[in-house]
């Protein structure tokens, strides 16, 4: 393990002080990344268009909750789907299909909100990992809910309606004079507060001490309560949560292209030679190299993630999965990389020739361009690309929420190629350089 | 030849239709410094590749260190080979290359430490032990190669054209390092196309060419056996009349072919003829080289 350690690290050694090879394993993934991160940025927002997609449940169903709802729809930033399902909402919600459902609970027409019992609450439902949608959401809705009140009890209609409710608590004999006494009260200063709102909006200061009162007990908003739907994840929650694990394999791509160059380097500057002439095994230099690859494949895609994480609030679904994931792609290019290794003789053959296979590698398997913006066709070649199966991986781990059955199909695809690649590169080297 | 280091015997290999070394045989004894001589292409590389191991022979058989298969870990242990290309690792420090191939060869803490700083000091480069080898010169690389080989403290040493490219300081410095080996009993293959360097340094050397050893011994027997006459040439303000020793004349020089210029010198006297120069060249590797083969080294 020592002579195996002290090849690697030599190799770690040299990678880390080839500025040119650093940068393309380090700086030209971080690039792509923030390029087709900033290109496709908005893409994955919920609804495609900038507006946040939100359903209605609308238990109640009266006029009332019913202008709420269009009064949400008026909204320039929301998109409102009315859907009479609560399962069917919780599920769009966690799939990542709506953002949030709001629950108009049932009576909410009746109260006019001014009912702020527990079960007579709005509810936002909505994964408790969206802080900032659920605060604009619950603004939007207060918003919604003073204009739907204010548009109730306005106006000659408004009027009527107070005049009705007055008599209908008035001849209500199952309620209770305290009761009576303290709605008769509230639905007066209703009737001041609208009359306020209509004379500022006519340019008349508003004096009277009912209208304040009014407004005192108004701006306590709506009885709104938030409720938990976790989003298991099913689509990328920003677009760098796609940039980023194609980032990785430009960084797997980068490390594959430096040590296959770095070996034929080894080859045709004699220290290859050397090595052969030193009292060690040929295994010994086989994995020395692919322990080398490895690491630094394995390194500089946690620190790209690391980034994503920390710069760019990229959230990782199963950490666990995603340290499966990158070993999985580490261990296949590592293999790739002895692979190309042999390809020639030269550096600059085996440059050459590698870049082209990556390159071509790359493009089929999505680290250019997101496998869903390909056509149909170019999503079945992408099947042969160890790329595809990498990033396939590596997004089911941060937002595909990858079951670890499904994790297992990709992750046996990559360690496969990743063994066939070491055994025929590895094979051919030893034939060829050292026999 | 019980105590010899290197046995080879009727050692050949071929590229495709190029016979590289053809029936190669010789033997090295141990503390002797012997030279491969021979012009580039004469298959002295090839030799000590098939010598270490790295060059498979197509047949014939060799013996080093006393194991017959050199790839053994034991044998490797006991040979250091310095190659004619310089097989470093340009982007590590001096300090680093060598701490590296010393941990090849299983040396690790205070022992590690110990040949380390010896090999830098042998090759003069313990003020720049930490710089990057690119930053270098020629005859720095060239040290730190042969400290390379050097750095396991191996019996058997072979040296492929240590001084190809390096500077005259770093050659001395080269020579010396050779001779301080020799006088520790390590044994010493050393390849070069200079048969100064041949002549100064090795016991015994082989004359090679076309793959094939065309003489083998100590420097004064070859040249004893195959330099040929001594030759005097002298050059004369004016071309004598009569002139009583026989040679070839060029103009106003005559270069006479002899065993005992010696006795060309004292003839000249007796005859009393005035000559404006003389000069002797006496036979060397060079033309023991031309005897065997019709050309010379640098052809």
């Amino acid at each position: 393990m020592g002579t195996l350690w002290a090849i690697a690290n030599k190799d770690l050694r040299q990678l880390w002080r080839d500025k040119a090879s650093f940068f393309w394993v380090l700086g030209f993934p971080l690039i792509m990344a923030l390029f087709f991160g900033s290109i496709f940025s908005g893409a994955t927002s919920g609804s495609g268009s900038g507006r946040m997609t939100v359903l209605v449940v609308d238990d109640d169903r009266s006029p009332f909750t019913e202008a709420l709802t269009k009064e949400l729809d008026a909204n320039s930033a929301l998109r409102v789907t009315d859907t009479l399902v609560i399962e069917e909402a919780r599920d769009r919600v966690r799939t990542g299909a709506a953002v949030a459902f709001v629950r108009l609970p049932r009576g909410l027409g009746a109260s006019y909100g001014f009912d702020r019992s527990d079960s007579m609450a709005i509810e936002i439902a909505i994964d408790p990992a969206r802080r900032t949608e659920a605060a604009f959401l619950r603004g939007m809705l207060t918003q919604a809910f003073f204009a739907t009140v204010q548009t109730t009890f306005t106006g000659p209609k408004g009027s009527r309606l107070i005049d009705e409710t007055r008599a209908s608590i008035a001849d209500d004999t199952t309620i209770q004079t305290r009761d009576r006494e303290a709605l008769l009260g509230l639905l007066g200063g209703v009737e001041a507060l609208m009359g306020a709102m209509t004379q500022l909006g006519e340019g008349t200061e508003a004096t009277d001490t009912a209208a304040a009162a009014g407004q005192q007990q108004f701006f306590e908003g709506p009885p709104i309560r938030s409720v938990a739907v976790t989003r298991e994840l099913s689509a990328p929650r920003s677009s760098w949560e796609f940039t980023f694990p194609q980032a990785l394999l430009w960084a797997l791509i980068g490390v594959t292209a430096a040590f296959a160059v770095g070996l034929a380097s080894e080859r045709t500057r004699g220290t290859l030679m050397r090595l052969r002439l030193a009292p060690i095994r040929r295994s010994h230099i086989l994995l020395g190299k692919g322990l080398a690859a490895f690491v630094a494949g394995l390194v500089s895609t946690a620190i790209l993630i690391l980034f994503g994480i920390l710069v760019f609030g990229i959230s990782v679904a199963d950490p666990f999965k995603l340290a499966l994931a990158l070993v999985a792609a580490a261990a296949c290019f590592c293999g790739l990389m002895m692979l190309i290794a042999v390809l020639g003789r030269t550096e600059q053959a085996v440059g050459g020739a590698g870049w082209i296979i990556l390159l071509i590698m790359s493009m089929t398997g999505g680290a250019m361009i997101p496998l869903f913006v390909m056509p149909s066709w170019m999503q079945t070649i992408s099947h042969v690309s160890a790329v595809k199966w990498a990033i396939l991986a590596v997004e089911g781990a941060i937002w595909r929420n990858f079951s670890y059955a499904e994790m297992a199909f990709p992750v046996a695809v990559l360690l496969g190629i990743g063994l066939v690649g070491f055994a025929v590169g590895s094979f051919i080297l030893t034939r060829r350089d050292l026999a | 030849m019980s105590d010899a280091v290197i046995s080879v015997r009727h050692l050949r290999k071929t590229y495709r239709n190029l016979v590289a070394v053809d029936d190669v045989s010789l033997d090295v004894h141990a503390g002797e410094t012997f030279g491969l001589l021979g012009p580039n292409g004469a298959g002295k590389s090839t030799t000590l590749g098939m010598l270490v191991g790295s060059t498979p022979p197509d047949s014939g058989e060799v013996n080093i260190a006393g194991a017959t298969d050199p790839s053994r870990p034991e044998a490797r242990k006991q040979i250091g080979i310095a190659p004619q290309a310089l097989a470093l690792y340009e982007d590590l420090t001096a300090d680093e290359n060598l701490r590296f191939y010393a941990r090849l060869f299983g040396l690790t803490g205070a022992r590690q430490r110990e040949r380390v700083d010896w090999a830098l000091t042998f090759a003069q480069l313990t003020e720049r032990r930490s710089d990057l080898v690119r930053t270098y010169s020629g005859g720095m690389k060239r040290r730190l190669n042969l400290a390379i080989a050097l750095i396991h403290d191996p019996t058997v040493i072979l040296l492929d054209e240590p001084t190809v490219g390096i500077d005259p300081q770093s050659r001395n410095m080269i020579f010396s390092a050779i001779e301080d080996l020799k006088a520790n009993g390590r044994t010493v293959i050393y390849t070069t196309h200079y048969m100064e360097e041949a002549q100064r340094l090795c016991d015994r050397v082989a004359i090679i060419d076309h793959g094939r050893i065309l003489a083998n011994d100590t420097v004064p027997q070859l040249i004893a056996s195959h330099g040929g006459n001594a030759s005097v040439s002298v050059t004369f303000d004016r071309r004598p009349e009569t002139m009583p020793i026989n040679g070839e004349w060029s103009d106003r020089t005559l270069t006479v072919s002899t065993a005992e210029p010696l006795g060309v010198v004292q003839q000249l006297e007796r005859v009393g003829v005035e000559y404006r120069d003389l000069a002797i060249e006496q036979a060397n590797l060079e033309s023991v080289f031309l005897n065997l083969t019709g050309r010379g080294l640098r052809d």
